[in-house]
């Protein structure tokens, strides 16, 4: 029955969803449905329940321009970034839409939730980057021309090395044309004064003090977007509504206050571990009512640790321990102990853009993960987090036959971890600053919802808690035990 | 105990610069894998002239096990207790990333490294206020100091530099800032090798610098100019070593 309901949802428009959501709460939020956004909203994840919290709410969203299709493909921008889902977007969720609708949700759209728009858009495979990674097609301008409000001549040149999915070659598409096409999953738009908080007014990555906010004169925190290309929220939302909703008119002054007036008060954070029980019970401070009330931007190395919200769970005392079954102590145990391997655990960070060079930690520098996790409470990068870690770039990453491949030439110096030529899947940050050192840097996203919204890093490499550490196990040849590599993750399923 | 050293070393540098013995010379840089917790690995470096083997770990930039350093410091009396190698401090390690080198890394053999201390020139959260900086208000030059050959600004060291005088210009209210550029563009020969700054990295030090300004104190007038003359200073701040004060810009606030 509702399957049917929804079908006929995608083909006649938004109007249907009005009457469908007084029935039962869907999990999927679509376009226009003119719900109310209650102040607090649980949502089951295999690892427990997440917690979406509206400061100041509930929250109308009829007519709410994040939640209503404003353009030409029946899209919001809640679409793509789903309550449920940490308000990201999980591959299984996209999956799941896929099946429910038989492929006529607008998430589908050709634009960017094809692996192209010139493949056979009926047909499954043709949007399988999205089903099975939850990766969206994001068509980058080529060659760089402003950054920072300045004109730049990048100082590489692109040429594509493969081309699965048509987006990198032809009349339309690819570096001839104008353009490239990289694929990236949708990061999590909560927790956003996280994000956009300033701790220091340097970038020590990029050697220069923060630059301006356009609009209001503020320092700009450089931690939006995979690459940066918007420095605050007025121009990433342009963006959105331009790429993804397709919508042509642009959004009016309104439009933008309300967008950021809703993304500045939205928090989530897992509340309840299925193992664990209650995030913030016996002296633990996990969920978003913390993130809510805490100040942002703090460095954890000289304040509060980055996780010790779980700190009180290093001793539970016997008397507690005795109201918890013998499997909600040992993994309450456990996501303490991966707190403190997060921390503490050393290894040596080679090759890495942004740590190793050009700022002076040293090629190698012995650290843990919390050297570039380091904020409280979130985990991102209190300074400008662009970094390259190799999850899209040979020879780190891995070879994904999907995904398209770039041959990277540096022009002036060599880069000075890949040497003049580098091939990458996504160039990162050089295709905002136009710099071949620069190739591969990916922005540090924030860490909280993780259960909620696999797989993980940009191009999703990750496909669920553990590939990440594993990831980092073999990138940094760390040798964690098997207790450390389940302390991580059971740590990071409590975020 | 390095806390002291350092500040000891701050104090005494600029009188003890001359009497002091300093070495300059260029080579490949060894990682020692050393253990005492967040950045306490060792660098050392040996001089091909005389095959001392060098400390050269408290270099604000560290360096990068696959390319040639060329180091700079004030040999110190220190024990080489930390990391097995005379200490060199203040020491500087250039990155030379047009030389390569094979990657070596020495196990500890039981040298503990050191222990991180924050460096004294660091940066304090935008959050907490910072102390109105006395006067009197009248003109000034701040120096902000180089890697050889390159423009970045250097963290813990000239960010901190920077932000000390953008504190004092804030209060001070000068007309316009001049910012200059100097490069050390006289050949020396370092280790068999003519070591020069281009000539042109001197106006791009000062349009950084100049850049870095604007955005910490938008709408201040800058003018910037260049000089390649490497004139040496004797400011403390380039902790004694002759070399590093030539690579260097200042910023002259005018009234
Ligand atoms: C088709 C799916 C889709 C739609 C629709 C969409 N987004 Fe996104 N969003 C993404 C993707 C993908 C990214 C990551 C892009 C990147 O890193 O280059 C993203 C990133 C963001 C970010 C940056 C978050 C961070 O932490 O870096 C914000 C904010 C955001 N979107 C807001 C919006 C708004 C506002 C709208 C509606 C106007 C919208 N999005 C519509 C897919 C979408
Ligand atoms: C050298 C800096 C660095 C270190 C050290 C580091 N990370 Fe990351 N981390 C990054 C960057 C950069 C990204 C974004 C990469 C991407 O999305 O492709 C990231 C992303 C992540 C994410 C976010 C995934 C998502 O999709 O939202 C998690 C979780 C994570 N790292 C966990 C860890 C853990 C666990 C460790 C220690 C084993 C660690 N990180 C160490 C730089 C680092």
């Amino acid at each position: 029955m509702r399957k049917i309901s929804l079908m006929v949802a995608g083909v006649a428009g938004a109007a249907v969803f009005g009457q469908l959501s007084a029935a039962a709460p869907e999990r999927w939020w679509a376009p226009g449905e003119g719900r109310v956004f209650p102040a607090s909203l649980d949502y089951a994840n295999e690892h427990g329940t997440l917690r979406v919290l509206v400061d100041g709410g509930p929250m109308a969203t009829k007519g709410h321009p994040f939640f209503e299709p404003l353009g030409a493909n029946g899209r919001a921008c809640v679409t793509c970034h789903q309550p449920s889902d940490a308000m990201s977007l999980s591959a299984a969720s996209a999956a799941r839409r896929w099946t429910e609708t038989q492929g006529k949700d607008p998430l589908f759209a050709a634009i960017d939730g094809a692996n192209c728009p010139s493949l056979p858009q009926d047909k499954r495979e043709s949007h399988s980057l999205l089903i099975e990674r939850g990766l969206f097609r994001i068509q980058l301008p080529w060659p760089v021309k402003q950054w920072n409000g300045k004109p730049v001549t990048p100082d590489f040149t692109i040429e594509v090395m493969r081309d699965p999915n048509g987006c990198n070659s032809g009349p339309n598409y690819g570096p001839g044309a104008g353009n490239i096409s990289v694929y990236r999953r949708a990061r999590p738009v909560a927790n956003m004064k996280y994000l956009l908080a300033v701790g220091f007014p340097f970038d020590p990555k990029q050697g220069f003090a923060l630059p301006r906010d356009p609009d209001d004169g503020s320092m700009m925190s450089g931690n939006i977007m995979g690459d940066n290309r918007a420095g605050n929220l007025r121009i990433q939302m342009e963006d959105a509504a331009h790429g993804h909703l397709q919508f042509a008119k642009g959004l009016n002054a309104k439009q933008i206050a309300r967008i950021r007036d809703f993304e500045m008060r939205v928090y989530t954070a897992q509340q309840v571990s299925k193992q664990a029980g209650a995030l913030d019970s016996m002296g633990a401070e996990g969920g978003p009512m913390k993130l809510k009330n805490s100040q942002p931007g703090a460095l954890g190395s000289i304040g509060i640790p980055v996780w010790s919200e779980f700190a009180k769970w290093e001793k539970i005392s016997p008397d507690d321990a005795k109201t918890l079954t013998p499997e909600q102590l040992a993994f309450r145990q456990s996501v303490a102990r991966g707190a403190r391997v997060f921390r503490d655990k050393m290894f040596l960070i080679t090759d890495t853009a942004g740590i190793n060079s050009r700022i002076g930690f040293g090629n190698p520098v012995r650290n843990s993960c919390v050297f570039c996790h380091n904020m409280s409470q979130m985990g991102n990068d209190v300074a400008p987090g662009q970094v390259d870690l190799g999850t899209t770039t040979m020879p780190f990453a891995d070879p994904w036959r999907d995904l398209p491949l770039f041959r990277v030439t540096c022009l002036k110096a060599p880069h000075p971890h890949y040497g003049r030529v580098i091939y990458t899947m996504d160039p990162g940050f050089a295709m905002t600053t136009g710099r071949c050192a620069d190739v591969g840097k990916i922005t540090l996203q924030s860490m909280r919802g993780l259960a909620a919204r696999a797989p993980y890093f940009s191009n999703g490499l990750a496909k669920d808690l553990r590939g990440i550490v594993d990831y980092y196990d073999r990138r940094y040849n760390i040798g964690y035990t098997e207790q450390e590599k389940q302390d991580l993750t059971n740590m990071m399923s409590a975020l | 105990m390095l806390r002291f050293f350092l500040t000891a070393a701050a104090l005494v540098a600029p009188f003890s610069a001359a009497a002091a013995e300093t070495v300059r010379f260029i080579a490949c840089p060894i990682y020692r894998d050393a253990d005492s917790g967040k950045k306490s690995g060792c660098w050392l470096s040996d001089d091909p002239a005389t095959g001392t083997r060098y400390d050269v770990s408290l270099s604000p930039h560290k360096p990068d096990w696959n390319y040639a350093v060329m180091v700079e410091g004030t040999v110190s009396a220190v024990p080489s207790t930390p990391c097995g190698g005379t200490v060199l401090d203040a020491v500087r390690t250039s990155r030379l990333y047009d030389t390569p080198c094979t990657r070596h890394m020495l196990p500890a053999e039981g040298f503990p490294g050191r222990r991180f201390v924050l460096p004294k020139r660091n940066i304090t959260p935008s959050s907490v206020a910072r102390p109105v900086p006395p006067g009197p208000y009248a003109e000034r030059v701040f120096p902000v100091y180089f890697e050889f050959d390159n423009d970045f600004l250097v963290y813990q060291y000239s960010d901190y530099l920077i932000e000390q005088a953008s504190n004092w210009i804030n209060a001070a209210h000068p007309k316009k800032l001049i910012v200059t550029g100097f490069a050390a563009t006289q050949p020396e020969v370092i280790s068999g090798r003519a070591m020069a700054e281009p000539a042109d990295l001197a106006a791009q030090r000062a349009e950084t610098i100049a850049e870095t300004l604007r955005r910490l104190m938008p709408g201040i007038p800058i003018e910037t100019a260049a000089d390649t003359s490497g004139s040496e200073t004797a400011d403390k701040d380039a902790d004694g070593l002759p070399d590093q004060s030539r690579r260097r810009v200042e910023i002259r606030a005018l009234f």
